[in-house]
């Protein structure tokens, strides 16, 4: 069946066989700086998600997808949509905070500390121009999906509130339908197999 | 070109660039609607109960159900790219320690254009407790009409259609009244 | 007879063909994605822009892909067999 893609890498050596590799390497390695530095960039761990679940409906739909952000230090607003994710949960959860409590402190003392430590650094001419120390947010959070009835305690594993470092990030952008093929990979895994071996031939034996 | 494998190929490949640019178009349309609807928004009574609570059983606490009086004109907001509007009634208060809270007490989906007057006299949909289990030292609240607009495709915005002009106290807690 | 189906899956044209149709996929797809957006701004409604791109997409589809006779109108002009020479 491969007899003669077999023939052709075996006339062009296996230099052009590491030379493919290469550029399957690169490929790959590019996609992942570009998925990182997104994830740089939006302060979140996960910057792109698929909607798993059926809870946010008629809003999000299983295989839309979801821009998220996660600004350092902002506090959260009851009516924003997170993704959140409880120690002891499996998979992350898109659902609207429902209750805010939090207390937005000027500066922590460690903050406080660095801060009066640079100044006298800088010698006591005192005209320096300083940003403020980065305030720091303390928030506990509850949320509800569209679609459910009651909030989500029992989804929270034991904990009564959820706290700012459970949060992954916050919904800021929507695209439809196009996260369908995780859904459909992840609902047929012999379809991720054998997807990903049909791309690793082609790659191995396209010539361009 | 020269066969039609790659025509169907060359063919799929600048349609699906095509109507990515076409997502790409129909998001930033969205930012030519500025539509900042007003309503009105009035509290017509608070009472405070206590209770006890349904998932700590051995806890008791204060629950207050707020009766208000929604009322507001929200189609300036639907267009081609509005899949559908979030609304939610939020009581927000500081209390004495400087715990900022907000609650959502009420809420709607709106998805269509015609849904979108909206004239409500209700009660609060959703339990509305205070984390320290008493409504005894919680200052006067404000309460606001919010919304969230969700596209087709793009961003999502959220707006406020409604205040109390003044904050609205929370009255002493009352005696159980049993049927 | 199993020629002339290995030809018609195939779907050879000849290079003229080949620019014509590269032009055509480019020009009419961008058109019809230009005409769509506008007609759905217009009428406030995207059933309407996606209902005229899938109908616009498909006569493209259907304009380009099959190997229509009027793409194989210039065929190459291969040069005539030369006999090999003998080299004594």
């Amino acid at each position: 069946m491969f007899a003669e893609e077999l023939k052709t890498i075996r006339r062009l050596g296996i230099r052009h066989v590491l030379l493919q590799l290469l550029n399957f390497a690169s490929v790959i390695a590019s996609g992942l700086m570009i998925w990182k530095g997104l994830g740089l960039i939006t302060n979140s761990e996960s910057p792109i998600v698929v909607v798993l679940s059926g809870s946010m409906e008629p809003a999000f739909y299983r295989g839309d997808l979801l821009f998220l952000t996660n600004p350092a230090n902002v506090p959260y607003h009851t009516g924003d949509i997170t993704v959140y994710k409880v120690p002891g949960g499996q998979i992350p959860i898109v659902h609207r905070v429902l209750e805010t409590r939090g207390v937005v402190r000027r500066a922590s003392s460690s903050a406080k500390k660095a801060a009066a430590k640079g100044l006298a650094d800088e010698g006591k001419e005192g005209a320096v121009l300083r940003t403020q120390p980065e305030a720091e947010v303390e928030q506990l959070l509850l949320t509800k999906g569209d679609n459910n009835h009651i909030d989500d305690i029992d989804l929270y594993e034991g904990l009564e509130w959820l706290e700012r470092r459970h949060v992954v990030g916050k919904v800021r952008g929507f695209l439809p339908y196009i996260g369908y093929v995780t859904i459909a990979m992840n609902d047929f895994p012999k379809l991720k197999y054998a997807l990903l071996g049909i791309l690793g031939l082609v790659a191995l034996v396209q010539r361009e | 070109m020269h066969s039609i494998y790659a025509r169907i190929n060359n063919f799929s490949a600048f349609l699906s660039s095509c109507i990515l640019t076409l997502l790409g178009a129909i998001a930033l349309s969205s930012f030519l609607f500025t539509a900042n609807p007003q309503g009105d928004l009035s509290v017509l009574s608070v009472k405070v109960y206590p209770g006890n609570s349904r998932r700590q059983p051995g806890l008791s606490q204060e629950y207050t159900f707020v009766n208000f009086n929604i009322s507001a004109d929200l189609t300036p907001l639907f267009h081609w790219n509005t899949k559908q509007l979030f609304l939610y009634l939020q009581a927000e208060y500081t209390d004495a320690k400087g715990v900022r809270n907000d609650v959502v007490i009420w809420d709607r989906i709106v998805r269509r254009k015609e849904e979108a007057v909206i004239n409500v006299v209700g009660r609060n949909k959703y339990v509305f407790r205070d984390i320290s289990h008493s409504f005894k030292n919680v200052p006067p609240a404000n309460y606001s009409l919010q919304y969230n607009l969700m596209p087709h495709v793009g961003v999502l915005t959220y707006g406020e259609a409604g205040r109390t002009t003044e904050p609205v106290p929370f009255p002493p807690a009352q005696d159980f009244v049993s049927r | 007879m199993n020629d002339f189906f290995n030809e018609l899956i195939e779907g050879k044209i000849d290079f003229e063909g080949q620019k014509l149709v590269e032009n055509i996929t480019k020009i009419a797809l961008t058109v019809i994605c230009i005409v769509s957006f506008v007609l759905g701004f217009g009428l406030q409604s995207l059933k309407v822009t996606f209902g005229a791109l899938s109908l616009g997409s498909l006569v493209v589809f259907l304009v380009v892909v099959p190997q229509w006779p009027a793409y194989t109108r210039h065929p190459v002009q291969w040069l005539p067999v030369k006999q090999p020479t003998k080299l004594s």
